[in-house]
């Protein structure tokens, strides 16, 4: 993985994957220099959060 | 379902709109959306017997969902045994990847960039906001509606989970993904993109 250049489709997949699990050493540094790139993708990691924040937020309102 | 007769106390009408998410939340825990309706039902008449009991200490919301959580409960244990009997029907193969993609080109960049969503606050500050995430979870499988729910809205843990919904762990990874990128693209058509006309 470490050598891999990530692409979209499993970028999103391991920015989905850091709210069931902490990431290895090596899928944080593979996402991180995809992030670095790729504006879709950090778009795709803020709205993750959004979906977070909203579902907490739907439980007490 | 019947809702509750308007009556004297002022607080019927609010208790009534928190109805679409109690019956969710009973939905996540009995997988029958229909049982759902019947154990919200009997939850909320209960509530309204009750409501002079509500203190306003914590939202009216938790107080409900308290009251829900013990009729769902006691429903469990008078049906243990006849859900253990039950067979629960497959919902199709979830690790079948091919639902990737239509989001995601053959050289793995995504068909329709996600858009930058500006201030979720101001979202959350309305009341259609809600009504429109509500909807698009309701667009989910059932069994994504109820693994999301109690991953995202109840905070379990995600091995509690899969455990209960007799899944394996990358099994429930993969719902979960799709869930989320199901519910990224249903919100940025209609709330948070440009050409979404939510009015707010």
């Amino acid at each position: 993985m470490a050598d891999e250049e990530l692409d979209c489709r499993a970028a999103s997949r391991l920015l989905s994957l850091t709210h069931e699990r902490p990431l290895t050493a090596a899928e944080r540094e593979a996402l991180r220099r995809h992030l670095d790139l790729c504006f879709m993708c950090r778009n795709f990691e803020a709205q993750l959060e959004v979906l977070h924040a909203a579902a907490r937020r739907m439980a007490s309102r | 379902m019947t809702p509750l007769a308007p009556a004297a106390d002022p607080r019927f009408a609010e208790i009534e709109s928190h109805r679409p998410y109690l019956v969710r939340y009973a939905t996540a825990q009995l997988r029958d959306a229909a049982l759902a309706e019947e154990v919200v039902q009997e939850a909320l008449v209960a509530a309204l017997e009750g409501i002079a009991g509500f203190g306003g200490r914590s939202s009216l919301r938790t107080w409900l969902t308290s009251i829900l959580r013990f009729k769902v409960v006691d429903f469990q244990r008078r049906t243990i045994a006849e859900r253990a009997r039950q067979v629960q029907a497959p919902e199709g193969d979830e690790s079948d990847e091919g639902w990737l993609d239509e989001l995601f080109d053959e050289t793995g960049h995504w068909r329709e960039p996600p858009a930058a969503w500006g201030d979720p606050e101001a979202a959350f500050e309305q009341g259609r906001f809600w009504e429109t995430f509500e909807g698009c979870l309701g667009g989910l499988s059932p069994l994504a509606q109820r693994v999301f729910f109690k991953r995202e809205v109840l905070g379990e843990e995600t091995d509690a989970i899969c455990k209960d919904e007799d899944i394996t762990s990358s099994n429930c990874w993969v719902i979960l993904h799709r869930a989320r990128l199901a519910l990224r693209g249903c919100l940025e058509k209609r709330w948070f993109g440009k050409d979404a006309s939510h009015g707010g």
